[in-house]
């Protein structure tokens, strides 16, 4: 196991070194100039050289990129263009909200997509299963944004059943004031036990989150499904129905548990893709995320941020990726020799 | 895997995402940045909201904005030179601010002003009974100071001080400027940007409080934050408070356009700087929902390349400006832009009624012939670059070149950010450059100075025009504003007819208009092209 780990850690430094020394290229192969971007549009020849000196852009490129290697490690993430602030304090405002969001959708998502899975399984080539691959082929390939937009069009515009946009009332900032432990709203005021902002969190959360939900909700249920029907056939299932237990029972009672393996798996994947597929979604809503900083970084070429963002969801990537391989080590010794 | 296994490892999983972003440590949120909204948080019912309203509960005196960009980068009155004017201007003021409809400076914190040797100098008497937010009172020597803290930071639009070769205060109401050139210091000092004044020892660049004189302060900000500023009426602002007012500002950053829609429908926000035409066209017909329309200084020039290439023949710009469908454009933008009349927008002096462009095929053919191109003549090739993501300039370019494919040239158009383009053009990597040009303080000797004069190293002269005697009648320009209008005007139009007729060193294509969607319940709204999206709240009334 040590070995295993060694390994795999090895794998992912890999990864993230790939990763910095790619953002920092990307960084420096944006064609045009990164003090322009902070000086102004209307910058002198001072303010601009200003601008350089104060993020060593006179300094040679592989001192430029040692000075970036050096800051990450302490914690300096450079400072934004567009912000001012340091893209780590940025990334930190940004990242909870996200993280609320996915999690939200990753919910739905399970809660939706194992029942239907199961109920597909159940009725194999039947009506119930046909009407779920449908749903969940279009779950899977309907674009976020027009599913966002109509999402919103609809249950807010039209119907006025839930806001529009936003993450909570804003006014309660005044008349009920959050506590903040985790930065996650929804958690910290849970924790706190500030009602009118949870339940206003909520009632934002239910469009975004249902949008982020779809494209892993049918996965998910896709996933079950071929999984169920795979563990339906083995012999332990044939056991079970000749024992007398009655289709529905042989896949919830037995079959389900063995086949959530792989999907367990998946939601660790999908919860990393999730955060990049909502980073639309949080424009639409005006989700305070790290899709919307993204947006805005990458709509005024704000180079620092851009690298903050990226290196942020390699990092996910990577982290849930090894936590996979990890885990799926530590309970299958088979998977240390792959 | 056994299911309590999985559970811990969700578990787990669960508690690195909540610990990654942990550490807040039990800070109340805004209170940070603004503890006394947070302390006034008790729900009294005095402590009214100050951000946007309660789901269904109708604004409350409150005017929501909502800009599709975050609001502020930079708190500092000196150097502030982004987005956040649309929050200072409501915060600070400058000694004037310009009338677009007078096309002049009136009085702000200053109630009368003279000039004097030939617009040298200029002496400014200020208002009495002005306080800052800070509690100190305004007076001559704290405007002096404001002034020269702002030039000596040297940041953002500070340039516009240029002039001012001393600054004196001779008595608390009276501030004088001795001058190292003639210039329209009424014009200067009512500046969007590097104009405040403020009370230099209340700047505080964290934007817990502020330092002006206008009639809001600062409520919280709470940066990456949907409402990410309020602002509260300043009790102690000079020009006193009505009940039909609106006491509350709160900025909510809403970058899709449909959404500020929705929300403006809704009656969530009270303003949507900009929609796009369709929506523009809805606003219109829509219940509960007002729009207006104006003019602004911003105007989108298309720069010939007269130092190098093809384009340094004279024939060939004429016969690009000739081509150019100036009316097919503006019917295209739908309201978003209108038929420019010179360089200059109109609003400000120099502003030449009667110079409006026109389409002439039959002559840009004759042109390019008698420059050796044409339809029976070998391919012009040029190259042009224009704003990427900018889909009216992508207008202009789509119309021009099918025109000029008409006349057998191939138009080469390049979409770059602006980073890139501006090198590119700084190395005069192209035959035409397309940019828009606004004015920091409204005087049209912006688009001279800056865009026309004579440069070794090209800053924002991309047509690379280098003529002693263009130099010269710019350079005249500011004087000629300080202190004989009538001739002002006349050389201005004069140097707009060589420039564009007798060089054809840029063509104009339109003005862009400001298309604005607010609540119907709104009075008073009237924009100001001076101050690019500003909505000055405390001129406005709230119906009923």
């Amino acid at each position: 196991m040590p070995r295993y780990l060694a390994r795999r850690l090895g794998q992912a430094l890999l990864v993230v070194a790939g990763v910095v020394v790619l953002t920092f290229a990307v960084m420096r192969l944006v064609p045009g100039d990164p003090a322009v971007a902070f000086a102004g549009p209307k910058a002198t020849p001072e303010q601009l050289a200003q601008a350089r000196a104060r993020f060593g852009l006179d300094e040679p490129v592989p001192v430029q990129f040692l000075a970036y290697v050096r800051d990450l490690f302490t914690g300096d993430w450079g400072v934004s263009l567009r912000t001012r602030q340091p893209v780590r304090d940025d990334l930190y405002q940004a990242f909870p909200a996200s993280l609320e969001l996915v999690g939200a959708a990753l919910v739905l998502a399970v809660a939706a997509g194992v029942p239907l899975g199961v109920l597909a399984a159940r009725f194999r080539t039947r009506l119930p299963d046909l009407g779920v691959r449908v749903g969940s082929m279009l779950a899977v390939s309907v674009p976020v944004f027009w599913l966002a937009l109509t999402l919103q069009l609809v249950f807010a515009g039209n119907l006025g059943w839930f806001p529009v946009a936003g993450e909570y009332d804003a006014s309660l900032d005044t008349t009920s004031p959050l506590t903040l432990w985790t930065n996650i709203t929804i958690v910290d005021a849970l924790i706190t036990g500030n009602w009118p902002i949870f339940t206003s969190t909520l009632r934002h959360l239910v469009l975004p989150a249902l949008v982020v939900a779809a494209y892993p909700a049918g996965v998910i249920a896709q996933m079950t499904r071929a999984a169920l029907i795979e563990e339906a056939g083995q012999d332990h299932a044939r056991m079970e129905r000749a024992l007398g237990f009655g289709e529905t029972a042989v896949l919830t009672r037995f079959a389900l548990r063995p086949a959530l393996n792989p999907v367990l798996s998946l939601i660790a994947l999908v919860f990393a893709y999730s955060i990049v597929n909502g980073f639309l979604v949080e424009a639409v809503f005006n989700w305070p995320g790290l899709g919307r900083y993204a947006a805005e970084s990458i709509r005024s070429l704000d180079t620092p941020a851009i690298a903050g963002v990226t290196l942020l969801v390699a990092l996910v990537y990577v982290v849930a990726n090894l936590v996979v391989d990890v885990l799926q080590g530590f309970v299958d010794p088979r998977a240390r020799r792959r | 895997m056994r299911w309590p296994k999985r559970l811990l490892v969700a578990g787990v999983a669960g508690a690195v995402a909540l610990t990654a972003s942990a550490c807040a440590g039990g800070q109340v949120r805004g209170a940070s940045k603004t503890p006394e909204a947070a302390a006034s948080g008790t729900g009294s019912p005095a402590a009214q909201p100050a951000g946007t309203p309660s789901e269904g509960v109708a604004n409350d005196a409150t005017f929501v904005y909502a800009p599709n960009l975050d609001v502020v980068t930079d708190w500092d009155p000196a150097t502030s030179y982004s987005n956040e004017i649309i929050a200072m201007s409501n915060i600070y003021e400058g000694l004037t601010r310009y009338d677009a409809g007078a096309r002049k400076a009136v009085p702000r914190l200053a109630t009368e002003w003279t000039s004097s040797d030939g617009g040298k100098q200029w002496t400014f008497k200020l208002r009495q009974g002005v306080k800052f937010h800070s509690g100190a009172d305004l007076d001559a020597q704290a405007a002096k100071k404001a002034i020269e803290r702002t030039i000596e930071k040297k940041g953002g639009a500070a340039y516009i001080w240029d002039a001012v070769d001393s600054i004196e205060a001779p008595d608390a109401s009276t501030l004088t400027f001795k001058l190292k050139y003639a210039a329209p210091l009424d014009l200067v000092a009512s500046s969007g940007y590097a104009a405040y004044i403020y009370d230099v020892d209340a700047v505080d660049e964290s934007g817990r409080t502020d330092a002006g004189t206008g009639p809001y302060t600062v409520g919280s900000w709470q940066k990456g934050k949907e409402t990410e500023l309020t602002l509260k009426a300043f009790d102690g602002y000079w020009g006193g408070w009505k009940p039909e007012q609106y006491r509350k500002i709160a900025f909510r950053v809403t970058p899709e356009i449909t959404t500020a829609w929705q929300l403006l429908q809704q009656g969530e926000v009270t303003f949507v700087p900009r929609l796009n035409p369709q929506l523009f066209a809805q606003a219109q017909t829509t219940a509960k929902v007002m729009t207006a329309q104006s003019p602004s200084f911003q105007n989108l020039l298309v720069l010939f390349n007269t130092a190098s290439g093809p384009a340094k023949d004279i024939r060939i710009r004429q016969a690009l400006q000739a081509a150019i469908d100036y009316d097919g454009l503006v019917a295209a933008l739908k309201g978003s832009g209108q038929k420019a009349s010179g360089l200059v927008p109109q609003g400000l002096l120099g502003g030449a009624p009667g110079l409006e462009p026109k389409q002439d095929m039959q002559k840009a053919q004759e042109l390019l012939q008698s420059a050796g191109y044409g339809p029976d003549n070998p391919e012009l090739k040029l190259s042009l670059t224009y704003a990427q993501g900018d889909e009216d300039q992508k207008l202009l370019v789509t119309l021009l070149s099918s025109a000029l494919k008409n006349l057998n040239v191939d138009l080469r158009a390049r979409p770059m950010t602006w980073n890139a383009q501006w090198d590119l053009g700084k190395k005069q990597g192209q035959d035409l450059f397309v940019m828009y040009w606004y004015p920091d303080y409204p005087d049209a000797y912006s688009w001279f100075l800056n865009v026309f004069k004579s440069s070794d190293k090209p800053q924002f002269n991309l047509s690379y025009l280098k003529d002693a005697e263009i130099d010269k009648a710019i350079d005249a320009l500011p004087q000629l504003t300080a202190t004989d209008q009538f001739k002002a005007e006349q050389a201005y139009r004069d140097l707009q007819r060589e420039l564009i007729d007798d060089r054809a060193a840029v063509a104009v294509p339109y003005v862009q208009t400001y298309q604005r969607a607010l609540s119907s319940d709104v009075q008073g709204y009237a924009d100001n092209p001076a101050y690019p999206n500003v909505v000055f709240v405390y001129d406005l009334k709230r119906a009923g």
